[in-house]
């Protein structure tokens, strides 16, 4: 009896031992927060038993220029963080979106305010749109170890002299593009000798043109730089085809970093002129609408599209995910697949934090340098951190117009890798601002 | 000659919409004393709206246009009815406030709705022209007119639509008795109603002709061979100087303003460079608005308005 007794109460010990020894070795595992990230489960959580990091976008979703390409971007990304939801979420928590979304309209001082409201309650940025808006806030971002994922390709994020190491942006800078791309133009049509890089200056136009004249300068081309603006703005394009006809040496090829309409425009314009040259255009490029226009044979005769990710016929995982997400329904463009893409570096990073036990903005901040990124195949792994030309994903995807194809695109270069940029002098950003 | 007579068709062409514009402005003002900042939107959801029937329901495009005209009538209608109307007695500059404030809900409402995917509205002319003159040529769709003179058919299809809504309204105004109790509502409110007549439908009916000829513009705006965002409702901001030049309550004044102004730009933008280059590009959109400023200084009542009187 009395033995039975000591073996309860040794019984009794080991299990409440055991208890204590369980629920250390899950609060050791649980890891450290801090701003941005509770321990309370998210609204309307996937997982209510896991806590929440909030994630902020500064977007432009209602009346700016680019909401036709960020509604369907910002779509996507609810998307891709519900899926790691529905795997478990990041290290005991579930990741939120939408709480902190923010239209800011493509206008900077609403940007910046946004990013304001929202500064103390995030844990990272998960889209903020635009150069220039960023560039408005990333002093404050820096000095406050906010990781943000740009949707914006400017040269400048290869470097920290610009972006203090704080940012994941994805594929590659407009500038890179235009050099890979005159590369893939050349080997594949004909070599240009004189180039018109038609754009938006202060915008993206600037970083594409800047690219246009370094391929030129090591290509011994001729550059002719066209700005020009969205047709709300300078009303059509009429100007930028006189221009490019009236100029001497008349371009043989055309670089477009400008909008779909303004493309449509300029490719149609200067075709029904007899400009016998083709086109090379930019990411924003491409609107699969431009199909019902009168443009639609010029562009299917004359027109590529570049693009660092995968295109909507893709075949990688990654694009299976996308389309799986859809439940079969097709996007309005390729802001979705933009959208989708966009996301992979953050999740990386979170993934590598919590693997460190503590999920917190400075060491966010700490694992980025050498955090290698796997994009699901939608475009080559990456490695965060080096400067120049290895921080930069150089690799096209070459599209032509095909109506047959949803989305209008088909893929007919994979990942194209140059020459020429290699050649080139990227120590510095392209431009210096947008 | 052949840059002067292009330039002057295709300024006719574009200056027939911000005259239906300008006029849609005016018929609301002459009615109400509502200078009614929320028709750009509406001119982008006619377009929108023009697309859906042609594009979406595959309708012919003067039906959709037509049935567009339609649904933005209606719209305009019920505007007025609960934004507007409520405000009968308060100062107009209020009313103005709120017409500010549709337009930023319209606009948004539009974005959210078409804009991801920018629209076609399926018209008959694309981008087919006559060459007058010279030697036809066509590449890729295209067509050109080498040493001749290019006349495209949507600009003929514009002036001509555009001319025979505008002759059909002033017919209707002049010698119908609706347009008559219109007129006389938009001369003394208090007087009319004196005499019988409904001056809240007048309001009403002003309001949806307004939203129907505005709808219009802007499905033959989107008539242009290229796609149409909802950032296009800033083309209409150009009927504003057309508006000052005509004369607020005229509308008269608003065809001609709106003429003129569609003239002016294009001659600009055909002549501008080669005399003033030093002003830089697209200097023609600034045009409109440098004759707006003149305007208000030395003739702030336009062309065509009624002077204001103040006792003093």
């Amino acid at each position: 009896m009395k033995m039975r007794r000591k073996s309860r109460i040794a019984l009794a010990l080991a299990a409440a031992s055991a208890l204590a020894l369980a629920g250390c070795t899950t609060v050791d595992t649980k890891p450290t927060i801090g701003v941005g990230v509770t321990e309370e489960a998210c609204p309307d959580a996937v997982n209510p038993e896991n806590g929440c990091i909030y994630l902020g976008v500064l977007s432009d979703l209602t009346e700016g220029p680019f909401a036709a390409l960020a509604v369907p971007i910002t779509d996507a990304q609810r998307a891709f963080w519900k899926r790691v939801n529905e795997e478990g979420g990041i290290g005991g928590f579930d990741i939120d979106i939408d709480k902190y979304t923010r239209d800011t309209k493509y206008v900077a001082t609403e940007h910046a305010a946004a990013y304001k409201d929202i500064e103390n309650h995030i844990l990272a940025i998960v889209q903020s749109l635009g150069t220039v808006n960023t560039e408005g806030v990333l002093p404050d971002m820096i000095s406050n170890n906010i990781v943000a994922v740009p949707a914006s390709w400017w040269s400048g994020y290869s470097f920290k002299a610009n972006d203090g190491g704080i940012i994941l942006e994805t594929g590659y800078s407009y500038c890179a593009e235009a050099m890979t791309g005159l590369d893939w133009f050349s080997e594949n049509h004909y070599k240009p000798s004189v180039i018109a890089a038609v754009g938006y200056p202060g915008d993206y136009g600037g970083d594409s043109a800047a690219g246009v004249q370094k391929w030129a300068d090591i290509n011994d081309a001729q550059t002719l730089v066209v700005p020009t603006g969205p047709n709300q703005v300078v009303g059509d394009q009429s100007k930028v085809i006189a221009t490019i006809l009236q100029a001497s040496p008349r371009p043989d090829a055309v670089v477009i970093a400008a909008g779909p309409a303004e493309t449509a425009q300029i490719v149609g314009g200067l075709a029904a002129n007899g400009f016998q040259g083709r086109f090379l255009g930019s990411l924003p490029t491409w609107n699969p609408a431009l199909l019902g226009t009168a443009a639609a044979p010029a562009l299917q005769g004359l027109y590529n599209h570049m693009s660092p990710y995968e295109g909507w016929d893709g075949t990688s995982k990654a694009l299976d995910a996308i389309r799986d997400s859809l439940n079969g329904e097709t996007p309005a463009n390729h802001g979705y697949v933009i959208g989708w893409a966009l996301n992979y570096p953050l999740k990386a990073a979170l993934e590598a934090a919590a693997a460190k036990g503590t999920i917190d903005r400075e060491t966010i901040v700490s694992v980025i340098d050498g955090l290698t990124v796997d994009f699901e195949g939608m475009i080559p792994a990456h490695t965060y951190g080096p400067e120049g030309k290895a921080a930069v994903a150089q690799e096209v995807n070459i599209s032509a117009v095909d109506a047959s194809v949803e989305l209008g695109l088909k893929t007919i270069a994979k990942f194209y890798k140059g020459t020429t940029f290699d050649k080139s002098d990227y120590s510095a950003a392209c431009v210096a601002s947008q | 000659m052949n840059d002067l007579i292009h330039s002057l068709i295709f300024g006719i062409a574009q200056g027939s919409i911000y005259a239906l514009i300008a006029l849609s402005f005016v018929v609301i003002f002459r009615a109400t004393g509502v200078l009614n900042f929320a028709q750009p939107a509406l001119m982008i959801l006619g377009a929108f709206a023009t697309s859906v029937f042609a594009i979406d329901l595959g309708l012919n495009y003067f039906i959709a246009l037509v049935l567009a005209m339609i649904v933005i009538a209606l719209l305009s209608m019920g505007i007025e009815r609960v934004a507007i109307r409520p405000m009968v007695g308060q100062s107009t500059f209020s009313a103005a406030l709120i017409t500010v404030g549709l337009f930023i809900a319209l606009y948004v409402i539009s974005t959210r709705l078409f804009d991801s995917k920018p629209r076609t509205v399926n018209d008959p002319w694309g981008v087919s022209a006559l060459c007058l003159g010279g030697n036809l040529k066509e590449e890729w769709g295209f067509v050109s007119c080498e040493g001749g003179l290019i006349i495209y058919w949507h600009s003929i299809g514009k002036i001509v639509l555009a001319t025979i809504v505008i002759a059909a309204l002033f017919i209707w105004l002049a010698r119908s008795k609706y347009g008559l109790a219109m007129r006389a509502t938009s001369m003394d409110q208090e007087t009319a109603l004196a005499q019988g007549i409904n001056v809240g439908g007048m309001f009403s009916t002003s309001w949806a002709i307004s939203g129907a000829i505005v709808a219009l513009a802007g499905g033959l705006f989107a008539a242009n061979g290229s796609v149409i965002q909802s950032t296009d409702a800033l083309f209409a901001l150009v009927a504003l100087p057309a508006l000052v030049l005509g004369g607020l309550d005229s509308l008269k004044g608003a065809v001609i303003g709106g003429l003129a102004i569609g003239i002016l730009m294009n001659l600009t933008k055909t002549y501008q460079t080669a005399i003033a280059p030093w002003l830089g590009l697209n200097f023609e959109n600034v045009v409109p608005y440098i004759v707006m400023i003149i305007v208000l200084l030395i003739r702030p009542y336009g062309l065509f308005g009624t002077k204001e009187v103040q006792r003093v």
